[in-house]
């Protein structure tokens, strides 16, 4: 569809690249924001139960807005259309599990100043399958490669040297190859992760039908990960039901990593892994911006470490802004067509819808979605889960700033408001 | 779904690196217990 077709239907003429660059930085934002209400977990539980307790309440998350933008119709259409890519979707969501898992290893014996460069590499790894698998970058030339390859270099780094500088609060037990092992393994089932993600798009698979089974997968294996690691189910209950005064926190955190994730995934859709990660990971700054800003976590910080946070922000948003430049030339493109073209010949897909939802012209979202009155049933479900954990949470005494705790929720709400809306005027989600 | 479709689910290369990569990762977390 060209720009007059746009126009006349009322839509936004935004180009697919900027539009995913908006997605990368509005993911950063809140995956970054979902890692400050476990901030709010007091010392005593276990971070596998923390670690549950975000991936269950991403879990119910899923059904509260994502089912508002899209009914459950929708959902089984393009389930309906594309049913090979449920193996993907589940195995996306068993290899964050897995991941996820290592990650607290990592953290425990390394600790983050080491472990989160470590496992940050996983967008490196990303747009290595994406090179490899799906001809990302391939025809770009050599400033292309140069803008892509040096901002993801420049964020890893950027990540590396605020680790380090935030490192200098915390002590770091020992274990440290284990930890190592940990982290760059994490790293690389999270790069391997972004490869159903890109085959899900180019196959024409809308980002919240593959969140939805991703949760299911993710859900399934943390579970069983929990079980085989506190012994039994029955020990995971009981826990679950001991944590119950600080659940909500994680599961607020869930929630906002499902939007987060909305959002990588629509970046990942419309510029690819290899810009489209790197952009998300920089999700650090706003964890930073929570931890320093709202709970004061380096008041104590010495001159040293305030100068290497800045400077690794800055070499991380510089990163960020040569990736956001790189548009994909014509020639690119043409690789981008080919591995489309691949899926829809392995696996029978009609090449001219594929090419329209990938263009984000999905023919589905054209006409208003059919509402069920089980979505209605199922929102308010999963809504009073969240409002059931918050009537119940105990106070955590933990000193917050609140000014700036409203400039960041303000700050959280105002890309999520402005993408989604640039999201809808352009694609209708599609 | 279609026998067609299962073999080119299962002959796909896109299939194969992740659960490889998923298969080490298991091995990788059990080791770590």
């Amino acid at each position: 569809m060209n720009d007059n077709q746009l126009a006349a239907q009322g839509r936004s003429t935004l180009s697919l690249h900027k539009l995913g660059v908006f997605c990368g930085l509005a993911a950063a934002v809140w995956l970054g924001t979902a890692e400050a209400p476990t901030k709010l977990v007091n010392a005593g539980f276990s971070p596998f139960l923390i670690s549950m307790g975000m991936v269950m309440g991403a879990f119910v998350a899923r059904w509260t807005v994502p089912t508002l933008l899209k009914g459950t119709g929708f959902l089984f259409a393009d389930l309906r259309d594309k049913p090979h890519l449920i193996v993907w979707a589940l195995l996306a969501g068993m290899l964050w599990a897995v991941a996820n898992t290592l990650t607290i290893f990592a953290v425990r014996n390394v600790g983050l100043a080491i472990a989160f460069p470590l496992w940050n590499t996983n967008s490196l790894v990303g747009l290595f399958w994406g090179w490899l698998l799906f001809k990302e970058l391939r025809g770009s030339g050599f400033k292309g490669w140069a803008k892509v390859l040096g901002g993801a270099f420049a964020i890893v780094g950027g990540a590396a040297v605020l680790a380090y500088a935030t490192a200098q609060q915390s002590n770091t037990p020992g274990r440290a190859a284990v930890g190592i092992i940990a982290a760059l393994g994490a790293g690389v089932l999270l790069g391997t992760m972004y490869i159903p993600y890109r085959k899900a798009y180019i196959s024409g698979m809308n980002p919240l039908s593959f969140v939805t089974i991703f949760t299911f997968g993710e859900l399934g294996t943390v579970l069983t990960l929990s079980a085989i690691y506190m012994g039994g189910m029955g020990h995971v209950v009981s826990e679950l039901h001991r944590a119950r005064p600080m659940l909500f926190w994680p599961f607020l955190g869930g929630f906002c990593w499902v939007i987060g994730d909305l959002f990588q995934n629509f970046a990942a859709k419309y510029i690819g892994i290899g810009r489209g990660i790197p952009l998300s990971n920089t999700n650090q700054l706003w964890g930073l911006a929570w931890g320093a800003l709202v709970f004061a976590e380096f008041s104590g910080l010495s001159t040293s470490g305030k100068v290497l946070i800045i400077t690794g922000s800055l070499v991380m948003i510089l990163g960020a802004l040569s990736i956001s430049t790189a548009d994909p030339g014509a020639s690119e493109l043409v690789n981008w067509k080919q591995a489309m073209n691949r899926e829809c010949e392995r696996y029978g897909l009609d090449t001219k819808v594929v090419a329209e939802v990938v263009a984000g012209d999905d023919p589905l979202a054209q006409h208003p979605p059919v509402r069920r009155w089980w979505e209605a049933v199922i929102m308010l479900a999963a809504t009073s889960v969240f409002v059931w954990l918050a009537i119940g949470t105990r106070s955590q005494h933990l000193a917050i700033s609140m000014p700036w705790m409203v400039v960041l929720v303000a700050g959280t709400i105002l890309p999520l408001g402005v993408c989604g809306t640039l999201l809808w005027r352009r694609t209708r989600f599609s | 779904m279609k026998r067609s479709r299962l073999v080119s689910i299962l002959t796909d290369v896109h299939l194969w690196v992740p659960v490889g990569v998923l298969i080490l990762g298991i091995i990788l977390l059990m080791s770590l217990r």
